[in-house]
């Protein structure tokens, strides 16, 4: 049992990974913690429903709408609500996102009302790997996650964009004056985290239920995948995902079930208290 | 003249379609506002219904219900010659937004009976506000808590409670010989005792693994799901809400589960197999319904728009226009607003024999204005009430999905 908790809870991480390396990239541009993020997901999962069943459109198809539309959205969000509000305190603008995160939510149930919706894809069975099982939708999502988290990286790491987005986070003012579009660079951090975060509400439609609490529900172990991380380390928001994800699930052998949830705000609280810059941050210094 | 649209006013409203209604009624209650002024003073009720959240696919109907009883009523002038205002509110299925809405209907609108709640913790959550200030609740809750916190016998029940739904289910699954159990209930009012009673049926040395709770709104169920599966039950019994019902079903389908799943029946419905497909199939699920094919559920059909299939089709939309009814016709009966007096009418319109028997509001004001006794015979039921403002009885059915389908598979008449 305990090997297929372990897998379980891989699955889990591949859930969370895309869009706690999408939230600490947006952090590392915004400086205030976006709770807006499970919207993102949650339009985006939606987005991928209307194009697969209401439009009858191949599931890749769906993929491309849900990145499409979460880009967006996010996109939107920031020019009619975060950007006039820039130079704002962060608890400010993150009072906002949360305003943003219902409404969003709410213009979703506006259209689509609180029932659950399912792609038009097959349920499957299990196949059986050394006494482990896994069904061909789950290897999907571990793929599919792992490429997104490892074309994050190189985007980051070796690209005149990607390094351009990390002096962009790093000091604005510094960048700019290097020659850096700050504003441009903003927009396409903009549209690339949207586009995961419509991916993630993809995945998240596959694996649970389409239903406008869908974001909702992975906002809190996205946040503690990203703090675990450390804040502004897309590396580290993946072995983040990976450590909530598995902790999640061991949870029940010592635990009852309904302590689960509490996993990802044990993991905030501890992390706050003695290590704030989490795993693989780095510590802010302040003068 | 005011329409009887115009006093009914809806501040959080789920859908699209019902935002356009929302709006156009506000729009022709601006027009008509003096003429509110100066009609009788209204008698205000509150709708507290789950147009969102974990009762999402039932509150719409409820507060639809209540909104086309009140329309009729004030056609006919009204009860006591005032007119009905009806203030609308989304409980989210959520105890806490709810207990937020109960306290704008209380304080602000001044409402008299809140009617339409569905989800146990709403009901017992608002309940003590109201027993404070003698306010009568009519709900479709099923806890065993909602008698023996009502001191004052204001809350009316149009609903079984859960140890009858645990009973039911149990039976009719002991019948079909499953010899192994396991349990997962989500964590609420509405599962505990109906997890209690399901255990005494089947009997606890079939039981194989310890019943368990899980809470809702989770980002996976996998280790939920694990645990449930992990002693090969013939058969794994679900209380639960559509929502995470569906999480859950999907996981234990890909888990390669193949005994029997067993849930009620507020966790499938169409919904719920269009987002599972064809692995719905199978699927045994059971809860108390309307008396199909009876005449005042026919009624009822035509009066929301629907076509008979002989299915059962909106099971709280039928309760809420039941609610609405009755409290309309007791306080007609009591001549009062006084909380124990139409707590008391009541009674006197629903229970009893030897009344004129009456299925829908119309027909009982004109009784009750022609000085009879009557007994309203309800869509949801035959609402007639015990002591404890408890239904004494309600049909129960159990269902099996089959070809994307709801198949009744034994049902229950007058399961008390």
């Amino acid at each position: 049992m305990i090997g297929q908790l372990i897998l379980n809870g891989f699955i889990n991480a591949a859930l969370l990974a895309p869009p706690a390396v999408a939230f600490t990239i947006l952090f590392g541009i915004l400086k205030f913690p976006n709770f807006a993020i499970g919207a993102y997901v949650t339009v985006g999962a939606f987005a991928a429903f209307a194009v697969n069943v209401q439009l009858g459109l191949p599931i890749w198809v769906a993929v491309v709408g849900a990145m499409a539309a979460g880009a967006a959205v996010a996109w939107l969000s920031d020019a009619l609500v975060f950007k006039p509000l820039r130079g704002h305190a962060p608890v400010t603008l993150l009072v906002v996102s949360i305003a943003v995160a219902f409404i969003l939510e709410q213009c979703v149930r506006l259209f689509y009302g609180g029932n659950v919706r399912g792609f038009d894809l097959a349920l499957e069975r299990p196949m059986r790997l050394w006494g482990l099982r896994i069904t061909k939708e789950q290897l999907e999502i571990l793929v599919i996650s792992a490429v997104i988290t490892l074309l994050v990286h190189l985007l980051l790491t070796y690209t005149a964009v990607g390094k351009a987005m990390r002096a962009t986070a790093d000091n604005p003012g510094l960048a700019e004056v290097r020659g850096i579009p700050h504003r441009r660079i903003a927009v396409f951090t903009w549209l690339l985290c949207g586009a995961i975060f419509g991916l993630s509400g993809f995945l998240a439609g596959l694996d649970l239920v389409i239903e406008p609490h869908i974001g909702w529900n992975l906002t809190i172990p996205i946040f503690a995948a990203a703090i675990l991380g450390g804040i502004g380390s897309a590396g580290g928001a993946l072995l983040g995902a990976i450590l909530v994800g598995i902790a999640e699930e061991l949870t029940v052998l010592v635990l009852p079930t309904t302590y689960k949830v509490a996993v990802g705000f044990l993991i905030i609280t501890i992390l706050l208290l003695f290590r704030p810059h989490g795993l693989f941050g780095q510590a802010e210094i302040k003068k | 003249m005011t329409s009887p649209r115009t006093l009914i006013e809806k501040t959080s409203l789920p859908t699209r379609r019902a935002l356009i209604q929302g709006s156009a009624a506000l729009a022709v209650a601006g027009l008509g506002a003096p003429s509110i002024a100066r009609a009788a003073d209204p008698i205000a009720i509150g709708s507290l219904t789950p147009n969102t959240g974990g009762g999402g696919p039932f509150g719409p109907n409820i507060a639809a219900s209540h909104r086309r009883v009140v329309e009729l009523v004030n056609g006919m002038g009204g009860v006591l010659g005032r007119p009905i205002m009806l203030f609308q509110e989304d409980s989210e299925t959520n105890p806490e937004p709810s207990a937020r809405a109960a306290t704008k209907l209380i304080n602000v609108n001044k409402v008299m009976a809140i009617l339409g709640t569905w989800s146990s913790s709403v009901t017992l959550g608002i309940m003590p506000m109201c027993q404070e200030r003698d306010i009568i609740q009519m709900c479709t809750s099923s806890s065993s808590d909602i008698p023996l916190r009502d001191a004052k016998r204001l809350v009316f029940n149009f609903q079984a409670l859960s140890p009858v739904w645990g009973k039911a289910i149990a039976e009719l699954c002991v019948q079909r010989g499953f010899k192994t159990y396991a349990i997962m209930a989500l964590n609420n009012d509405f599962t505990k005792s109906m997890v209690d009673s399901f255990v005494a049926v089947v009997g606890k040395a079939a039981v194989v693994e310890e019943p368990f709770n899980y809470n809702g709104g989770q980002s996976s169920y996998r280790a939920e799901v694990e645990k449930l599966i992990a002693r090969k039950p013939a058969a794994v019994f679900i209380p639960s809400y559509v929502q995470d019902f569906t999480a859950i079903y999907k996981e234990i389908f890909r888990a390669g589960y193949e005994g029997q799943v067993i849930t009620s029946s507020l966790s499938t419905g169409p919904q719920f197999v269009q987002a599972v497909g064809k692995a719905a199939d199978g699927i045994i699920h059971g809860f108390p319904v309307p008396p199909i094919g009876s005449p005042v559920y026919k009624e009822y059909l035509a009066e929301a728009g629907l076509k008979d299939t002989g299915q059962v089709q909106h099971p709280f939309g039928t309760a809420g226009r039941d609610q609405m009814s009755v409290l309309l016709l007791a306080i007609e009966k009591a001549g009062t607003l006084e909380a124990a007096k139409v707590g008391a009418a009541i009674h006197a319109v629903t229970t009893g024999p030897g009344k004129t028997s009456v299925t829908n509001v119309v027909d009982g004001l004109k009784a009750l204005r022609a000085g009879k006794e009557i007994n309203f015979n309800g869509a949801s039921s035959s609402v007639e009430f015990d002591a404890q403002n408890q239904l004494k009885s309600r049909a129960f059915q159990l269902a099996q999905i089959k070809d994307g389908a709801d198949t009744v598979i034994a049902r229950l008449e007058e399961t008390t």
